[in-house]
């Protein structure tokens, strides 16, 4: 009784099979909160490239790919580590002339993906009139916005701005079943949207649960299956960014790598050979960076924060 | 009852002081965040703490790194999404305070968190708006909190992230913005100055204690004017301190070893 469809592979597997060169790419989670870590490391190691990062506040793989020189673009409403500093790479490359970041507010960046996931052309908004965000942009930006009067009422603007329906989102969620619904727990930020606008979607997760568990809870799901492409099963998979329920994030690793990438040159490319291009699986790279001790520090922590 | 304080700390519970009991106020990371806090545990037990990843009514605990942290969802009624709070909260015109941090802040109350030179080729790029423009652009009441270093206060700032007056009184009316005329303080370790709304632009309305209007315009790259009267910041009571240093910041990562 019930669909039967298994979409559960390896990171190796997905990031093969649906991230291609030049891709537009959704980044889920939230500067220190719920990174698929474990699918980005296998998109650095793959060399996948030219690719176009979009999202709210983009962290640590953003930059990782950044300084590995595979993002040609980024449209975010900030590259940011909050309390760890700000993105390195990012930063460095945008000041270099490298990098192209065209800027939105967060809740325009939602908006756009709010547009994209009710199958339109555009979305409105009355944030960002008389900003710069509005009065700037990048070099390759097509058509930014556009200002309408109110049909209803020509006294009041309302800003447009296009959809944004990205090749493939990438997240991860603390349950998912074969089938690829996902229950994610804690803050969602902009992912509802940007996994409903995406054409393609991978998801890693900590836990795999039965499709039965997800048809008897159906309140509970977040993102309902035919979104979702492809489904990894990766405990600590959001290593060091924090899972809300499993663990904290891991303060330690954040500094280590926000040092690397702030020096950048050889410092930076000693950390990605370390913990990413030495490590052939995210498994390997998770028994270097802590053993039984830190695991269970990290989980730990995240409870007495509940 | 008098104790040692240092400007910084008087900042925060000044800060705070702005924010009335009962308010929905949107906070952002770092020394609003404390600030809030602050609030939350004396003169505002009511207030609803929003924040930009989703929590709504948070009891924060000390001290979030983000506003990814789970310290600030603890407790909260409802870990909604950003379109919840940003849109259906703020944008929708029911958030009383909009509390930011500042990077830098010019004459007109316009904040710049984006880039320093030309957009394309920056020489300084921050981190970007993030919720700021929205925050800026809706929030009935904007309450900024700043260290006053020169450099943060340009006379007008190269980039404009996050709206305050714009260019002048009528500035924000002619850009079409729903809440034209908003209160506009900004909280430093100097001074509090706020927006004169018959010019659009930051007077200094009350001085640190021990700090002379003369400072506050060596310290300020615009041409700051004090209001028509300046006074004084209240001192800290010993108890007000001790919220502070035990119970909001008991690590002292805003409040600095020294106080």
């Amino acid at each position: 009784m019930g669909i039967k469809m298994n979409k559960i592979m390896t990171a190796a597997e997905a990031v093969d099979r649906f991230v291609f060169n030049g891709a537009t790419v959704g980044m889920g989670g939230q500067s220190i909160g719920r990174s698929a870590m474990c699918i980005y490391h296998e998109i650095i190691r793959q060399k996948k490239k030219d690719l176009t990062l979009v999202g709210c506040n983009l962290s640590i793989p953003m930059d990782m790919m950044v300084g590995t020189g595979q993002v040609r673009r980024t449209e975010c409403g900030t590259g940011n580590l909050e309390r760890f500093g700000t993105t390195h790479c990012w930063r460095k490359a945008i000041e270099q002339g490298k990098l192209e970041n065209e800027d939105y507010s967060h809740l325009a960046m939602v908006t756009r993906f709010l547009g994209g996931e009710m199958g339109l052309p555009f979305m409105a908004i009355q944030s960002l009139l008389g900003s710069d965000i509005l009065a700037q942009k990048s070099a390759s930006t097509g058509k930014k916005y556009e200002i309408i009067d109110n049909p209803w009422n020509p006294a009041e603007k309302v800003v447009l701005l296009p959809s944004l329906n990205p090749d493939l989102s990438i997240v991860h969620a603390q349950k998912a079943d074969e089938m690829g619904n996902l229950i994610i727990d804690g803050f969602l930020a902009h992912e509802p949207e940007m996994i409903r606008a995406s054409k393609a979607v991978i998801a890693s997760c900590e836990e795999i649960i039965p499709s039965d568990e997800i048809r008897r809870s159906s309140e509970r799901t977040t993102i309902p299956y035919m979104y979702v492409s492809a489904v990894i099963h990766q405990p600590w998979g959001a290593h060091p960014t924090s899972v809300y329920r499993y663990y904290a994030h891991d303060a330690e690793q954040m500094r280590e790598y926000q040092r690397c990438a702030r020096e950048g040159g050889a410092a930076f490319e000693a950390y990605l050979e370390e913990y990413i291009f030495s490590c052939a699986t995210f498994d390997d790279y998770l028994e270097k960076v802590g053993g039984l001790k830190k695991y269970n520090r990290l989980r730990q922590e995240m409870m007495t924060m509940l | 009852m008098s104790a040692e304080y240092t400007l910084n700390e008087l900042m925060i519970i000044e800060a705070a002081r702005q924010i009335r009991d009962g308010e929905t106020v949107f906070v952002g990371t770092g020394t609003p965040m404390v600030a809030a806090m602050y609030a939350q545990k004396t003169h505002a037990r009511n207030m609803c703490f929003v924040v930009e990843t989703g929590p709504i009514s948070p009891e924060v605990l000390p001290v979030p790194t983000s506003v990814s942290d789970p310290k600030a969802m603890h407790r909260a009624v409802k870990l909604g999404t950003l379109r919840e709070v940003l849109g259906c909260l703020l944008q929708r015109g029911m958030v009383d305070v909009g509390f930011l941090g500042g990077a830098q802040i010019d004459h007109y109350g316009n904040l710049n968190s984006t880039v320093i030179g030309d957009y394309r080729h920056p020489k300084v790029r921050f981190p970007g708006s993030g919720g700021a423009n929205d925050i800026a652009s809706h929030a009935k009441r904007l309450l900024v909190i700043a260290p006053h270093e020169k450099r943060r206060f340009p006379e007008r700032c190269s980039y404009v992230t996050s709206p305050g007056y714009l260019d002048g009184p009528e500035g924000r009316k002619k850009a079409g913005l729903k809440s034209p005329y908003p209160d506009l303080t900004v909280v430093t370790d100097l001074a509090v100055m706020s927006i004169d709304k018959s010019e659009g632009k930051l007077k200094v309305y009350k001085l640190m204690p021990g700090v002379s209007l003369e400072k506050v315009k060596d310290n300020t790259e615009f041409k700051v004017e004090a209001a028509s009267s300046v006074v004084s910041v209240e001192i800290p009571t010993a108890e007000e301190l001790r919220i502070l240093r035990e119970e909001v910041d008991p690590e002292r990562e805003y409040l600095g070893k020294e106080s």
